[in-house]
């Protein structure tokens, strides 16, 4: 017992990988070291892809690249409606993103998505265009208006929403990353063969998707909210 | 030690809400299926995500089980 909740504090940290010395030195945790190892990924994936584009004639190669930004961008849209087609490419870049990180636990990286610092900036990133996706398309006045609506008894808890939405987005992330963790840790040590790996497809790949899914969704559901 | 473990279990029943409620969803989830076979691919979708939203709630007491081990000790 001892041994292991030492262990999971050891997981729970995250380590600082180096320094970097300006302004009396800035922390580097391994999780942003993870992030830009995702986004070198990434970007070489879209690089490998969008090579040689063409109108005519195309290769199998933008053929899957074309299969894939549609079904994506039609997944998202299908969220988030027709009025919120702006909103589109930054919520598919964060389902790629968080689908990727949840994912990338399987090639023995530590998920940056396990890091709450990680989960609360993309739960504030997302609050913030909520809110600012409502003051741009509705302007100060109804922005102000939604506050007291359906009644006018409601406005705090309108205005808490603001506080819970954003703790309930990056604590479910967090929260389904780390049990999944904890649990395929006591797994392994309770049957360190086979049976981890069947659990593995479950936790790591089903439950890390659904998960990246479900945050866009939400933040779609309040964008679209906000907007109408 | 003893009683942070008793706390610990007791923070987890709060788990129980998150099992009735996934039992419930994909009860009536079945039920729906049943009258429209052809209506399923939707009724999966919208039943995953309930359910994933519904976990959330066991996910919150297992978070705060291992914050009461961890933390307290």
């Amino acid at each position: 017992m001892g041994g292991l909740s030492a262990r999971l504090m050891e997981e729970l940290n995250c380590e600082t990988v180096f320094t970097i010395p300006i302004l009396g030195g800035i922390d580097v945790y391994e999780s942003v070291v993870v992030t830009w190892i995702i986004s070198a990924v990434l970007i070489l994936i879209s690089i490998f892809f969008t090579r040689n584009l063409k109108v005519h004639n195309i290769s199998k190669r933008q053929a899957i690249a074309e299969l894939i930004v549609t079904k994506l961008m039609g997944m998202v849209e299908n969220m988030i409606g027709e009025e919120g087609k702006a909103f589109v490419p930054y919520l598919s870049t964060i389902l790629l993103y968080i689908g990727f990180a949840n994912i990338f636990g399987l090639f023995g990286f530590k998920p940056p998505t396990k890091d709450l610092n990680v989960t609360i900036a993309l739960a504030l990133m997302s609050i913030i265009l909520v809110e600012a996706a409502g003051l741009y398309y509705l302007g100060i006045k109804r922005w102000l208006h939604k506050f007291i609506e359906p009644v006018a008894i409601m406005a705090p808890f309108n205005i808490l929403d603001i506080v819970t939405r954003p703790m309930s987005l990056c604590m479910r992330l967090f929260g389904n990353v780390l049990g999944a963790f904890v649990i395929m840790e006591l797994l392994k040590i309770a049957v360190p063969v086979i049976v981890p790996a069947v659990f593995s497809c479950y936790f790591d790949l089903f439950d890390g998707l659904l998960q990246a899914y479900v945050f866009v969704f939400l933040t779609s559901l309040y964008i679209s909210e906000a907007i109408e | 030690m003893s009683l942070l473990a008793v706390g610990a279990g007791i923070a987890v029943v709060g788990a129980l809400g998150a099992g009735i409620g996934i039992g419930i969803a994909t009860g009536k989830a079945t039920e729906a299926v049943a009258r429209q076979p052809e209506a399923s691919g939707d009724i999966r979708t919208t039943l995953i995500l309930g359910c994933a939203l519904a976990e959330a709630t066991a996910i919150y007491c297992f978070v705060i089980a291992l914050m009461i081990i961890i933390m307290l000790q």
